[in-house]
């Protein structure tokens, strides 16, 4: 038998791109949209589940009117969402909840996708793949950004087919322009964060780094839109927040869609920013690279805990000084916002589904203090991730393979993490307290801190849980301890507005925590979960010694 | 009798329904330099995990020096260090601050050999391992596993990102470390490097031991390679008494002859014969005669001369 290989394969430079310089373009747009079209299509649902939930529960206008007396100066809310102005009819109910969560969960969305298409890929070399083709690096930011903005395109189309069919239900009856306004106002805030991403992404050498960045920055505009909608004497202070002028805008309602332009000036000039800094440094590197070489400082690495501080100690640091900050501009604003009339109204019933509660200052704090506990549940998210972070970069087989048993390794790392816990918790109650104490608001360092402890537990529960899976099944520890946290917090927020059956309100960790100091804590339920968590982290740990170590 | 440095028990490792390591039988004497060889996905990796304890076994035991590698691990790791393929260390950490800590994780080091080490891999310690080379983080981990002169040094294809002079600093280190009466298991893809290095070598195909012997032992089980050049077609000498592998390349065949020559020179009386060259076998030989003609043909030989030899080997 005689064979006579002619080899098609090779020799034979076929052309697989007709425009090879937009390749990059194409590779982020691919990626953003499907990403934004997931994302955009979670959003749509949810629009219509609600649009469909309000209008059936809440059939008669006088129903509607209880439940704006209700709900509209609720304080809490407010804060969350922003200011509640006409919840009596569907326009205003919908444009308040749905730009107030939306945007939230929309700009994270926005800053997370930027930083991983833009800086990760370049922290993980590909990005130099594309660079050696027909591309310089400022060609190449201009097509990311592109990219990045057809992703907001697929969100923005997956948006308005939820707009458009909850603006279409018989009850509802919204026109086409006001479901493109909302659709539009529901995409500013992604924008505005891909953008900022994207900047980050040039700023910071690592994906952590500028993702970390971006998220301060949106923790700060946050937290001003925030204060100024909880506090009518400084409600000035929204004009600072690029969140307060999407807020401002009211589509439905206020028809201020103007604002929204300066989101957009806003926007192009932070994308045209990056892409610009783009130019100006080393593929790989950042602006602010930090420094590639230093002295020597062993202080802490002589065992394995020692490194595990060293490793924590700037993001933890970050999550302190955040807590802090945030604790002592409630504390401080506490006694105004109670006493402003429109406040002390709606306080009443604020925590109608408690029974029994404090004086409105300490009324005002449950419900801060609930944002802390969301904040200390994050910082868990985040130590358990870390935690298989080290195994799944290959950091902890190095540690393994001397003489250290793999049990001590994680209950030091279990130790630290509690204690960041519980330091978080405690910082957010002395800080709520010292601002409090500088308005003379009348409320006792003693019950601030038992405040701070009880923020504790729901985070214990989720580190557990994280725990558990990192145990039994260490890739998904990310997506279980993230998805569980984001659930627990979208059911919290949606339980404050929409009659929820009791069984899926339990699924929520918040809704085991009272909100102290509004109501005493509840020290059992407080009990359970903090049990449950160290029997999630008991077990997990087990699981761990017992398996293979799984790197990525 | 001395304890095993390395003893293996019917060491099995599973995922899921592929095999990836099958009743290994191993023993390393204290002193030995042993080569691990093995084409990729053979199985060497999953077999260093399972002796770290990195990995649980689905089957049989291993043992470090006596003690158990999964039961007994502190006491193991003791007396080993270990190079991995990958350097995978803390960005945030420079040369300097990551060798002070696995010298303190690991409990001993003996800091004049550390600053001889530094010297002759030429690494700048003062670097942060975020702007290192593969290379230099592979460097980091050497250094950090020879400056502890352990008992044992279980090596896992150590010299990936090493440039040649730094292959050289490190066979250097390795023929220090058998002066001084350590173990090393080491596993290579490299077989010029095993065959300076190793007293005996381990050859792992398909998560089984295929042959555990000293080179000398090797060679003897396959005595001579041939290269037989004709004036024209060459013959099919593929099933003459004690060829193992033939591959024809043009006018040429290469033979890989185990016991004695006597019958391909008998064969080759007649043909066309224009030149023959025969020489010791190389580790590359025989460790491509263990892999079979039929696998070299498909995987490593350009087409046109699977063609040719297909041709001629009917
Ligand atoms: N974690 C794992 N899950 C599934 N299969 C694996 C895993 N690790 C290794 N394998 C498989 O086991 C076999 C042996 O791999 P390995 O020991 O890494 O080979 P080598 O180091 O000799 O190149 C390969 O087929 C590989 O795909
Ligand atoms: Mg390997």
């Amino acid at each position: 038998m005689s064979t006579m290989l002619v080899g098609p394969q090779r020799g034979d430079l076929t052309a697989v791109s007709t425009h090879p310089a937009t390749i990059l373009g194409k590779v982020v747009a691919r990626q953003a949209s499907r990403s934004g079209a997931l994302w955009g299509l979670a959003f749509g649902v949810f629009i219509v589940t609600q649009t469909f939930a309000y209008t059936s529960q809440y059939k008669t206008q006088a129903a509607r009117d209880g439940l704006a007396r209700a709900y509209g100066t609720n304080l809490g809310l407010n804060a969350l969402l922003g200011q509640a102005k006409a919840l009596n009819n569907v326009a205003g109910w919908a444009e308040w909840r749905f730009i107030g969560i939306l945007t939230i969960l929309g700009s994270v969305w926005g800053l997370l996708t930027a930083t991983r298409l833009l800086r990760g890929e370049e922290e993980a070399g590909r990005l130099d793949l594309f660079l050696v083709g027909q591309t310089t690096q400022r060609a190449a930011a201009i097509q990311a950004v592109a990219g990045l903005g057809v992703g907001l395109v697929a969100m923005f189309t997956a948006i308005t087919a939820g707009t458009l069919i909850a603006g279409h239900l018989s009850s509802v009856g919204l026109t086409l322009g006001q479901c493109f306004a909302l659709s539009l106002t529901l995409v500013a805030g992604p924008a505005m964060f891909l953008a900022v991403g994207a900047l980050a992404s040039q700023l910071a050498n690592t994906r952590r780094r500028a993702a970390a960045v971006a998220g301060a920055l949106f923790g700060v505009v946050y937290a001003i839109r925030m204060i100024a909608d909880t506090n009518t004497s400084v409600h000035w202070l929204i004009w600072l927040s690029p969140l307060g002028w999407i807020e401002e805008s009211r589509p439905l309602t206020g028809h201020k869609l103007l604002l929204l332009l300066l989101v957009l000036a806003l926007t192009i000039t932070t994308a045209v920013a990056a892409c610009w800094l783009a130019q100006r440094h080393d593929v790989g590197a950042a602006i602010f690279a930090g420094s590639n070489a230093s002295a020597a400082h062993v202080r802490l690495l002589g065992s394995p805990a020692g490194l595990a501080v060293r490793l924590v100690r700037s993001s933890v640091a970050g999550w302190l000084l955040a807590v802090a900050a945030f604790a002592l501009l409630v504390g401080m604003t506490a006694e105004s916002a109670t006493t402003d009339e429109s406040g002390s109204s709606g306080i009443e019933h604020a925590l109608s589904r408690l029974g029994r509660h404090g004086s409105p200052v300490e009324d005002y704090l449950g419900l801060t203090m609930l944002i802390v506990a969301v904040i200390v549940a994050l910082v868990a998210a985040s130590q358990i991730t870390a935690i298989r972070g080290e195994e799944a970069d290959g950091h902890l087989e190095v540690l393994l393979v001397r003489p250290l048993r793999r049990t001590s390794w994680f209950a030091g790392r279990v130790a630290l993490s509690i204690f960041v816990l519980v330091a978080t918790g405690v910082v957010g109650g002395i800080g709520t307290w010292a601002g409090a104490a500088t308005q003379h608001a009348d409320i006792s360092f003693g019950s601030l801190i038992t405040a701070g402890l009880n923020v504790v537990p729901p985070s214990l529960l989720l580190f557990g849980l994280g725990a558990l899976t990192h145990g039994l099944w260490p890739k998904a520890t990310t997506t279980v301890v993230y998805g569980y946290l984001a659930w627990s917090f979208l059911i919290e927020l949606a339980g404050g507005l929409i009659k929820m059956g009791h069984w899926l309100l339990d699924t929520s960790v918040f809704f085991h925590m009272a909100p102290a100091p509004a109501v005493s804590s509840n020290w059992s339920s407080a009990a359970v979960l903090t049990g449950l968590g160290i029997a999630g982290t008991v077990i997990g740990g087990l699981f761990f010694h017992h398996r293979d170590l799984q790197n990525l | 009798m001395a304890v095993p440095a390395i003893r293996t028990e019917g060491l099995t490792k599973r995922y899921g329904t592929s095999t990836a390591l099958c009743e290994l039988d191993l023993e390393l004497d204290p002193g030995e330099v042993v080569g691990y060889l093995g084409p990729n996905g053979a199985g060497k990796t999953t077999t260093i995990r399972l002796l770290l304890g990195l990995s649980r076994p689905t089957a049989g035991r291993a043992e470090i020096f006596g003690f158990d590698c999964q039961r007994q691990t502190v006491a193991a790791h003791r007396r080993l260090t270990y190079v991995p393929a990958e350097a995978n260390l803390w960005p945030s950490l420079t040369g300097e601050e990551t060798l002070h800590l696995l010298g303190r994780v690991q409990g001993r080091v003996d800091l004049g050999y550390r600053e001889e080490l530094v010297a002759r891999f030429d690494l700048d310690l003062t670097k942060k391992v975020s702007v290192y080379s593969k290379g230099n983080r592979q460097k980091v981990l050497l250094i950090a596993a020879l400056m502890s002169r352990p008992d044992l040094l279980v090596l896992d294809e150590p010299t990936g990102g090493l440039d040649p002079l730094m292959e050289q600093a490190f066979r250097l280190s390795v023929r220090e470390a058998r002066e001084h009466g350590q173990t090393v298991f080491l596993s290579s893809h490299l077989l010029s490097e095993v065959e300076v290095l190793c007293d005996r070598v381990a050859i792992l195909r398909g998560g089984r031991l295929a042959e555990i012997a000293t080179l000398a032992q090797l060679r003897h089980l396959s005595a001579l390679s041939v290269e037989a050049t004709f004036g024209g077609v060459p013959p099919d000498l593929s099933r003459v008494p004690g060829v193992v592998r033939a591959v024809a390349d043009g006018c040429d065949v290469h033979l890989q002859l185990q016991g004695s020559i006597a019958p391909l020179i008998e064969a080759l009386a007649g043909t066309d014969l224009r030149g023959l060259l025969s020489r010791e076998a190389s580790l590359e030989d025989l460790f491509l005669a263990y892999y079979g003609p039929s696998q070299v043909l498909d995987q490593d030989a350009p087409p046109a001369v699977v063609a040719a030899g297909k041709s001629d080997l009917p």
